[in-house]
């Protein structure tokens, strides 16, 4: 329905105009973030931006750098519930001091980590404010996280039922199993999670032929010639020149980044980076700027003022600067602006470091990332990085680009002088799931799995918007936030969902903006339609039983497609 | 009745007043401005360094020795068989059955990869089977596990000891210890490698700090991190002297 609609408007400033443009006589604002149309409250004021703006009042994206719609949309939260969610906390903190004054007293059993007696004057190891939150309101929710499983992570599950008889404290496991959950929380987005098949056949075989463990180092005698050969097809598979891999994926940030930049260098990284690269910022010794989440303007005057004023107070030039971004970001949903970004990196000769832990194998026509996706030139992005744990069902991290910078990785990362290699199964597993996405076992087993992911991510997100719940991100991220904001819906949703038989993720503070908490889902191409209709379903049962559809944008007439936006236009 | 010169002087105080008011404010930063021309100079005439400095091509990392075949205590490397005295294999673990045959069984079970974080389905009962064995075999109460080893000790450091905290560390600690007190951002104390005197006179300085500024330290956790065999020096620490003073000194 997009995509048709797109493509006959695509000559001209009204294409891109997205299907959730209200009238404005409607209450209930929706932020549009779309390329074209930017609302004079994100216009930043002063700064002449010379560069992506046409000397025009209004600032306005190049749409040329697209070859297809962005629709993206982030609608704002509805004040009235702000303003419960505000209230719910509340009353959550004011019985949080009063269970934690009962407890003081003893007149409450106490099941917090104590100190030992002959501990009882050192320092204490949490100071009591810090765990108010952990110990007052996540203890009261945390059995929807930390579900143990028991067998493969695939589109469905077994989980081991477990029952608390203190409120959360502590679990015991009752022995029985929940069988055949359906499971929207693993990151299976090609559904590589399986024990039957190719994959594992490969990898039994490499087990028994190399055995589990390595034990060294891949500058000593870690090193084996599936690390080699795996290093190579992942080269092959992203277009670069060469690539190594790290044996985790949080690891490869952390000891890679302090590896390339240093003091007297500066970091330019999005608001919402993932915990890994802002640990990898933080230990490089690089001073540190941080942009809002995907906006081009705010990275360009960043950019701008940068380079205009050098580094703070010497005001000496900056010897490098390293912009970071993610591909897909899994708390939103939504996917860089690739083409503007790497527009502005040409031009203030920026460098570029793309983290596509979610977006590889998820996005993209042969599933090649958020680069394929919008069909730019892999060697654009100067350091591409990625992980395995995603798509390709094994474990691990990988960094490509040029030659000089791979050969640089080898001898000066902190990751391939003292961390273990990768083993030798996990290799091998991404090797075949690796050469099944290019095609190269001669089935076309990848890029029916491509499809089937991209249509099962379109049709849930489709389905979704039209029962009323508010979506946030993009329409192609196979990464599906769904917006609860109250604390106590937090656990209701969690719960609710097990009852039904589907597995689900939700997360609240401190991952997500303290009103903003939300379930995601992550669509993966096991999931069959009926699964995902089975899904649907429940998932709006317990919406209509929590109150939970608080969208009010009016949905496009699907019968009229483009007519609908072109009636629209002439408001 | 003032005198006549004080309400002139008033008069004049107040004129002067409304001047300064409407006069046009100088700013010093005014001078400073840069017109957008030199803003354009400048961005066309800075040059960043290389992403990354050229290595020689005789570097030793750069080409790395090629094991083929299992690493066990004979080892394969570059096409010559050799003797292993290199790879981390002390108890000989590297290729016995019993554990690859049980590696394949949870294989087949559960596939390779575990496709989430804890927290989100990625927690198997044979994590948390894992987790109660360890803790019963190292005489604690729990424990817990990560996929890394570089990333435990350099994760575990920084959740416990922040900012403002005190860690006593012996000179010879590892790269992973290192990142992880350099992620703390806590104060480091170094003390020379295996010498229990020298820490104990560490100690006896940090305790008058402490009693010179109490408040200060009521809220100073304090950390000794020693490994039990160094790897760059390849000793064992001394932990029953370790231990003994700990009891006594108020830490």
């Amino acid at each position: 329905m997009t995509e048709s609609a797109a493509t006959k408007l695509l000559n001209g400033d009204a294409c891109r105009r997205t299907l959730n443009r209200k009238s404005p006589s409607k209450n209930g604002y929706v932020k549009n973030h779309c390329l074209f149309q930017q609302s004079q409250k994100c216009r930043r004021s002063g700064d002449k931006l010379s560069f992506l703006v046409p000397q025009r009042q209004n600032a306005t994206h190049n749409p040329s750098l697209y070859k297809k719609p962005f629709v993206e949309s982030f609608e704002e939260t509805p004040l009235l519930v702000a303003v419960l969610t505000y209230m719910g906390y509340g009353i959550l903190t004011v019985f949080g001091y009063l269970r934690d004054f009962l407890r003081h007293w003893n007149i409450e059993k106490c099941h917090v980590a104590r100190e030992r007696d002959e501990q009882k004057d050192f320092v204490p190891l949490y100071q009591d404010f810090e765990n108010f939150y952990t110990r007052n309101l996540y203890m009261r929710i945390r059995d929807n996280w930390n579900r143990p499983i028991c067998s493969v992570p695939g589109a469905k599950m077994d989980l081991v039922e477990r029952v608390t008889h203190n409120y959360n404290w502590t679990f015991e496991h009752t022995g029985k199993v929940v069988k055949d959950v359906i499971n929207m929380g693993s990151y299976n987005y090609l559904g590589f999670a399986e024990n039957t098949g190719t994959c594992a056949d490969a990898a039994i075989e490499t087990t028994q032929k190399y055995g589990v463990g390595v034990g060294s180092t891949r500058s000593e005698m870690g090193n084996l010639d599936i690390h080699e050969e795996m290093e190579e097809l992942v080269a092959r598979f992203l277009g670069v020149e060469s690539s190594m891999t790290f044996g985790m994926g949080f690891a490869t940030n952390s000891m890679n980044i302090p590896a390339l930049t240093g003091k007297g260098c500066l970091i330019l990284s999005d608001e919402l980076n993932h915990a890994s690269l802002v640990l990898g910022a933080r230990l490089s010794g690089s001073t540190i700027r941080v942009f809002k989440h995907n906006n081009m303007q705010s990275l360009e005057k960043l950019l701008r003022d940068a380079i205009v004023h050098g580094q703070p107070r010497t005001h000496r030039p900056w010897k490098k600067i390293l912009i970071v971004v993610e591909g897909i970001y899994s708390m939103e949903g939504s996917i860089v602006r690739l083409p503007e970004v790497i527009a502005l990196k040409k031009r203030y000769k920026a460098y570029l470091y793309l983290d596509e832990a979610h977006s590889i194998g998820a996005l993209g026509p042969g599933g090649r990332g958020v680069v394929d996706y919008f069909g730019l030139d892999p060697k654009d992005v100067d350091i591409m990085m990625g992980t395995f744990t995603k798509s390709f069902g094994a474990a691990g991290g990988y960094i490509g680009g040029k030659k000089e910078l791979i050969d640089y990785l080898r001898s000066y990362s902190h990751s391939a002088l003292y961390a273990t290699s990768m083993s030798p199964p996990v290799a091998q597993q991404i090797i075949t799931s690796m050469k099944i996405i290019m095609g190269e076992d001669g089935t076309t087993l990848g890029a029916d799995r491509l499809k089937q992911l991209s249509e099962n991510t379109n049709y849930f997100r489709r389905r979704l918007r039209e029962m009323g719940f508010i979506i946030y991100g993009n329409d192609d991220s196979p990464v599906v936030p769904l917006m609860l904001y109250m604390p106590a819906k937090i656990g209701a949703f969690g719960r609710e969902m097990l009852k039904r038989n589907i597995g689900t993720v939700v997360v609240g503070f401190p991952a997500t903006p303290i009103i903003e908490s939300r379930a995601r889902f992550c669509v993966s191409a096991a999931h069959t339609r009926e699964m995902l209709d089975t899904a649907l379903e429940a998932i709006s049962e317990v919406g209509d039983l929590l109150q939970l559809k608080y969208s009010r944008r009016e949905q496009a007439l699907s019968s009229l497609g483009w007519m609908a936006e072109e009636s629209l236009l002439q408001d | 009745m003032a005198p006549a010169y004080h309400l002139i002087l008033e008069g004049i105080l107040i004129l002067w007043i409304i001047r300064l008011l409407f006069s046009k404010t100088y700013k010093l930063h005014d001078t400073y401005k840069l017109t957008e021309r030199e803003k354009e100079d400048l961005i066309e005439e800075w040059q960043p360094d290389l992403l990354v400095p050229p290595v020689s091509k005789d570097h030793s990392s750069l080409k790395y020795d090629v094991v083929s075949g299992p690493p066990s205590h004979k080892i394969i490397v570059n096409g010559k068989e050799c003797i292993n005295f290199a790879s981390f294999n002390f108890l000989g673990l590297l290729d016995n059955e019993r554990v690859k045959e049980k590696a394949l069984m949870s294989l087949k079970k559960y596939g390779v990869g575990t496709c989430g974080p804890r927290g989100f389905y990625g927690t198997f009962d044979v994590h948390l089977e894992l987790e109660s064995r360890l803790a019963k075999f190292m005489k604690t109460e729990e424990a817990i596990i990560y996929s890394y080893g570089f990333a435990t000790i350099a994760s575990a450091i920084p959740a416990y000891s922040k900012r403002g905290d005190i860690i006593f560390v012996d000179e010879a600690a590892c790269f992973a210890i290192q990142k992880g007190l350099q992620a703390s951002r806590s104060f480091i104390k170094y003390f020379k490698h295996n010498d229990m005197e020298d820490l104990e006179r560490l100690l006896k300085e940090q305790e008058l700090e402490d009693q010179k500024n109490p408040r200060k330290a009521r809220v100073t956790r304090k950390f000794i991190v020693v490994e039990g065999m160094y790897i760059n020096t390849a000793d064992i620490c001394p932990l029953p002297e370790l231990v003994k003073p700990l009891s006594s000194a108020v830490l």
